[in-house]
């Protein structure tokens, strides 16, 4: 099969699964306990039960689940219209949209850091192993990884803000609200020190122990012992020979990852106040705000596939067998 | 390489940091505003009065609004557009003086006409201005008799007018005119919003979630000590806690419980224990037998020596202590004690005290015998029931254990369970399916509110009421203290509906919690401490930074 054949293939799969998905999220928002227009509008004391009803209506809620909800969210779809959320009263794709750039950009960081520093440092623990070295950056692979982020997060912002008088929370400070973040990067940058030293320090783990085991293995290779036969050096031989191979685990791992990054971290957007993804899907899940249940999940859903896509192919360029297949 | 690039960019970014470049609330040196910086939990769904469902929003209103009259901190309503009002003898027209030359945020002059417009509104479009209806029930209309003067006429007597008076948050008849339809107006978050109050609204940022006020220098009654007041969120109390802590904010509009203690420690920061507005209840199943659905629950639950028996199987003190950490007092009646600075507080309540021999001996009394696992029962029915709580409340699994414990050691089987807060509205209404309920409210300043969720008429789908309780004799009190004009006598109807409740336990009220908050007290002096909060408009209003 060409390169090209196998592409479309995926990406014809890729459609069906993101159709699946969204017929799924219509129907399991409808099957949690409780009243949508109860959880929006709280304990409110000053909402009477006619008002309530009308609420329900305007919501569209009065009728059946199927065929009337049904095939009007899926009407709305189909238009590109992702409806109105009504936690928030505004449409759900500009919601979705101001989030989504604070998420890039705080996930974005703490990926990059944690998938450089991993690379690295596994790749050193396993070419140097059983030194003091490679116990080390094991023993803190572990740990990290171990690591519950809430936790995590609240010491690094008690520390951070005490000794470092770091922000406690927020993306920028509030005198800064409302400027284009380039005319305040220093405050941005302050204000993304911690959550990102969080992140990367729980991702790092991960990535760490994943590239030192596989370059173990590949080191043990028998074109390794060729390679060095052949008089390369050990950096030639770590390098073009190993790293390449090793390099298979990794990208599924980060493709993976990649793919969530859009569920933003809500632990740590949680601790940091930081106004994000994660954050947001918490709220609609608690208000059962379903527009935005139905919107943030098709965003998760389609960026999940498209990683998982982009994954696919960079292993046909990584790894020849998989066009072979 | 775009990895590098990226990469590079945090590290110059970073580098800026390490130069000095962490500005964390610290402005410039030249003319900077003082401002009052406020960390809190929530923000405001919108500055539309007519469908505001959170409380945040009413926060802003105080700030950015003015209402005829207002809650003062002891309790009492004072005058706020209105300079003097009075009722006519007959109690249905209602005339209010308002003060001269008050000034809208734009520079216009209000006029008794505008206030007439939105009282017109709220009575005559009540689908659109939903939150406000609620407290026109029974007005007629209103008129602007001459510039300054204002009628509101009543279609019978109304009780509580100058609380009502003091939720119609008046707005500029020139932003609101243009809606045609109840959803258009609804849909309007009104976050430019133009008012009478003593701020103005310079920046409000629902992402970021920060909002500033601005001091309105032509406020009618003095003006704010400080430029401005800043509200910023936060996501997790502790991190609110640690930004007190550190100096990011100056006052914390709340405080865990549990961090209280920790949070009196900090150097600079004095930590506020407020007698408040809020009650905390066991809710007992109390639905009609005839209710629709039927009630699922252990029928024991109706016989009033089973409840009794309860009420004198808990230790209200120990709650208090253990999971309030001592900020707060027991309850007794669904009323708070801080309400009218305690006139409509009925103290002639005698509770009964906690006494586990005592509770033993009613349920022996009233037939209930321990079986061989320890558990009581009656002709079949089994003390076994169900203790449930929002799982969105961080004190209640405590209480929960505490009072499973007491109430097994008089042969109640009581088993705590966590239930999601939107699952526990639809089991006790409209479904009546639970037996016990912990669970709590935040009371209007007028009684009103907190004796409506007792009445028969609540127990619809939509209604307040959890418990299902239904009292002819409570309801048609419930009636008659709203159209009681003199005060004294209001509040006999007012006490007795409270003995009511007392008496027959749809709720047995566990404790009334304080108002946690805390301030930096080397940055501001000058916070009045109240039922209202120290982050109250009048609070706010007398701030002044330390010099």
């Amino acid at each position: 099969m060409s390169r090209q054949d196998y592409l479309l293939r995926k990406f014809l799969l890729s459609l069906v699964t993101i159709f699946v998905v969204v017929i799924v999220n219509f129907l399991l928002f409808r099957i949690l306990p409780g009243d949508p227009v109860r959880a929006v509008i709280g304990r409110n004391v000053r909402i009477s039960a006619e008002v309530q009803q009308s609420l329900r209506e305007q919501f569209g809620l009065d009728k059946p689940v199927f065929p009337d909800q049904f095939f009007s969210t899926m009407g709305q779809w189909a238009t590109g219209n992702l409806g109105v959320s009504w936690s928030l009263r505004k449409p759900v794709a500009e919601i979705l949209i101001s989030k989504l750039w604070n998420t890039l950009l705080l996930i974005g960081l703490g990926q990059i850091l944690s998938i450089l520093l991993g690379i690295i440092l596994g790749l050193l623990a396993g070419w140097k192993r059983k030194t003091s070295f490679d116990v080390g950056a094991l023993t803190f692979s572990l740990v990290a990884w171990a690591m519950p982020t809430f936790w995590l997060g609240i010491i690094l912002l008690a520390a951070g803000s005490s000794w470092l008088g770091l922000p406690t929370g927020g993306i920028v400070s509030p005198q800064n609200v409302g400027k284009p973040l380039y005319t305040v990067l220093p405050d941005l940058a302050a204000h993304l020190v911690l959550p990102t030293l969080t992140l990367t320090i729980l991702y790092l783990g991960e990535y760490m122990l994943i590239m030192r085991s596989s370059i173990l293995e590949v080191l043990s290779e028998d074109y390794i012992l060729t390679a060095k036969a052949k008089g390369l050096t050990q950096w030639q031989v770590l390098w073009r020979h190993g790293l390449k191979n090793a390099m298979l685990p990794i990208v599924t791992m980060i493709a993976l990852n990649l793919g969530f990054t859009v569920s933003g971290a809500i632990y740590i957007e949680t601790v940091f106040s930081y106004d994000g993804l994660g954050k947001l899907f918490q709220t609609a899940l608690t208000k059962q705000d379903y527009p935005l249940l139905q919107g943030a999940f098709l965003l998760l859903a389609v960026s999940v596939i498209v990683a998982n896509m982009l994954a696919d192919v960079l292993y046909t360029y990584l790894d020849p067998r998989v066009k072979a297949n | 390489m775009r990895k590098l690039v990226f990469l590079g960019i945090l590290v110059a970014a970073l580098a800026l940091t390490a130069c000095g470049g962490v500005s964390n609330g610290a402005a410039p040196a030249e003319a900077t505003p003082v401002a009052v910086r406020v960390g809190w939990l929530g923000f405001p769904d919108t500055l539309n009065p007519a469908y505001a469902f959170l409380t945040e929003s009413y926060s802003m209103f105080d700030f950015v609004y003015s209402t005829l009259t207002t809650e003062g901190p002891t309790g009492e309503y004072i005058g706020l557009l209105a300079e003097t009002w009075s009722a006519s003898a007959d109690g249905l027209t209602w005339t209010y003086k308002l003060r001269p030359n008050i000034k809208w945020h734009n520079g216009e002059t209000l006029t008794a006409e505008q206030v007439a417009w939105n009282i017109n509104a709220f009575i005559q479009n009540p689908d659109g201005w939903v939150t406000n209806s609620g407290y026109v029930i029974g007005f007629v209309s209103a008129r602007a008799v001459d510039a300054t003067t204002l009628e509101i006429l009543t279609e019978f007597p109304i009780s509580n007018m100058d609380y009502r008076a003091s939720f119609l948050y008046i707005v500029y008849p020139p932003d609101f005119e243009k809606f045609a339809t109840p959803e258009e107006l609804q849909n309007f978050t009104n976050f430019s919003p133009i008012g009478t109050g003593p701020f103005k609204l310079a920046t409000l940022d629902k992402d970021q979630r920060i909002i500033i006020l601005e001091t309105n220098p032509d406020y009618f009654s003095g003006h704010a000590k400080v430029d401005q007041v800043i509200y910023q969120t936060f996501d997790n109390s502790d991190a609110l806690v640690q930004a007190i802590k550190v100096g990011d904010i100056d006052m914390t509009t709340e405080i865990p419980d549990s961090a209280f203690a920790a949070v009196s420690a900090f150097e600079n920061v004095i930590a506020v224990s407020l007698p408040g507005r809020s009650i905390t209840e066991l809710i007992i199943n109390s639905a009609p037998a005839d209710h629709d659905p039927a009630p699922t629950r252990n029928p024991a639950l109706k016989d009033p020596q089973v409840r009794l028996a309860i009420a004198t199987a808990i230790n209200k003190q120990d709650l208090v202590d253990v999971v309030l950490q001592g900020n707060g007092v027991t309850g007794v009646s669904i009323v708070p004690p801080t309400l009218g600075g305690g006139f409509w507080f009925n103290q002639n309540i005698k509770d009964v005290a906690f006494n586990l021999e005592e509770a033993n001996r009613i349920l022996e009394a009233a037939g209930y015998t321990k079986e061989a696992d320890g558990v009581r029962s009656k002709e079949g029915v089994r003390l076994e029931m169900r203790l449930q709580y929002p799982s969105d409340q961080s004190s209640y699994p405590r209480a929960a254990d505490m009072m499973a414990n007491w109430l097994a050691e008089v042969g109640i089987k009581a088993t705590p369970e966590s239930v999601d807060p939107d699952s526990l509205v639809v089991a006790t209404n409209p479904n009546a399916d639970y037996d016990l309920v912990i669970w709590g409210w935040g009371s209007d300043p007028d009684p009103d509110f907190m004796l409506s969720v007792m009445t028969g008429e609540q127990y619809v789908e939509g209604g307040w009421s959890d418990s299902g309780y239904s009292n002819p004799d409570y309801d048609a009190n419930y009636l008659k203290q709203q159209q009681v004009i003199d005060p004294a006598e209001r509040q006999k109807i007012v006490w007795e509906m409270q003995e009511m409740v007392f008496t027959d336990r749809p709720y047995i009220i566990l404790w009334y919690g304080n108002i946690l908050q805390a301030y930096r007290s080397d940055r501001f002096t000058g916070f009045v401490q109240s039922p209202l909060g120290i982050d109250s408009f009048q609070s706010l209003m007398n701030v002044e930074p330390i010099k």
